[in-house]
């Protein structure tokens, strides 16, 4: 094996063979250590993302070539099955560990007290219980202009409009979060309020004041999406603007 | 910083979730009721070791659970507080 040396040195491209490329960039427990904040750690991470990069791009007998994605086999094969297997084995753990709890049969002839759609719809359940939203009028005497159910109809409408109407305002070229924090919080208010209309939904189970709840389906998006605007406004001061050119490219055989 | 935090979260989860397997036997007369996971025990649930194993399980994941992420998310993090700031006054003196 005397020809070895002649090789150049085999890329890992698994994170193993990379060692931080200078003096001054700091090793993992270094970097654990530190008390500085969350710009500097951000920017230290991607410095070392870009460098390990630049010094693969560097000792690789690749060329390079625009290649917008990663490879399915292994790599995202990899990582769904991870998921997958996650999910699965959840269910199996909870199929397995839970109570069964199978009711008494359905009486066709007979209304459920509480009835409810399946949990995807909730969203849409909750919005026809927007009734305290329901403007009563002055010049009409104090009347609504129209009946509580098709205010939360018509408020379907909104939900949905809103959704179509975001692909014309953002067109989605950011890679990350950090790189569009507005549109990031709405999308995050945007989840958060799914999850608490849903909520609103079943209110008849829920084991908290209505009126609170009815508040706060609407006051926690508001609260999440500040948060998430603040912290990605912060990380922003150490993001690589331009790092997902170089990111987003592999290199193709010769 | 962000050990203590997936520590702290790991117990959550975690904990969490072994107290929801056994407070769903112990605590819930139906998936429909609005206390469940928080109902009293029921009459008989105390019988036989299996089921006092079960019933101490549950309460030790609970305040495991909510201690363990206290003392992760809280308590450690404000204690470095503390002893940085002694530090620097020590150091300032």
């Amino acid at each position: 094996m005397s020809d070895n040396e002649s090789q150049p040195k085999e890329v890992r491209t698994d994170g193993g063979g990379i060692v931080a490329p200078d003096n001054e960039t700091p090793t993992w427990s270094e970097r654990k250590a530190r008390k500085t904040g969350l710009s500097r750690l951000t920017y230290e991470y991607f410095e070392r993302s870009r460098r390990e990069d630049q010094d693969l791009r560097t000792e690789s007998d690749y060329v390079e070539r625009d290649v917008l994605a990663f490879p399915t086999w292994p790599h995202e094969t990899v990582r769904n099955l991870s998921i997958a297997s996650f999910f699965v084995g959840m269910i199996l753990f909870l199929a397995a560990t839970m109570p069964p709890h199978i009711g008494a049969p359905a009486n066709p002839s007979q209304t459920p007290a509480i009835i409810l759609p399946d949990w995807y719809l909730y969203w849409s359940f909750g919005l026809l219980k927007l009734n305290p939203l329901n403007p009563e009028l002055a010049i009409l005497g104090g009347q609504k202009i129209m009946a509580d159910r098709t205010y939360g109809v018509l408020a379907n409408g909104v939900v949905v409009g809103f959704i179509a109407i975001v692909p014309f305002l953002n067109k989605g070229s950011a890679r990350r979060p950090v790189e569009e924090p507005l549109w990031a919080a709405i999308g995050i208010s945007g989840v958060v309020f799914a999850m608490t209309i849903s909520l609103l939904a079943v209110k008849n189970l829920m084991p908290m004041n209505v009126d609170l709840l009815f508040d706060l389906t609407f006051l926690l998006p508001i609260v999440f999406g500040t948060i998430t605007y603040a912290v990605l406004k912060t990380m922003r001061e150490g993001y690589m603007f331009d790092l997902n050119r170089r990111y987003y490219r592999l290199r193709p055989p010769k | 910083m962000a050990d203590e935090f997936i520590k702290g979260l790991g117990i959550l989860t975690g904990a969490g979730l072994a107290w929801m397997v056994l407070a769903s036997w112990y605590r819930t007369s139906s998936f429909e009721s609005t206390e469940q996971l928080i109902e009293p025990l029921q009459s008989g649930a105390t019988e036989g070791i299996f089921n006092l194993i079960g019933i101490t399980l549950m309460d030790a994941f609970l305040w495991f659970a909510l201690l363990g992420t206290l003392t992760f998310w809280v308590l450690i993090p404000a204690g470095r507080q503390v002893m940085d700031a002694l530090e620097e006054r020590k150091n300032a003196q």
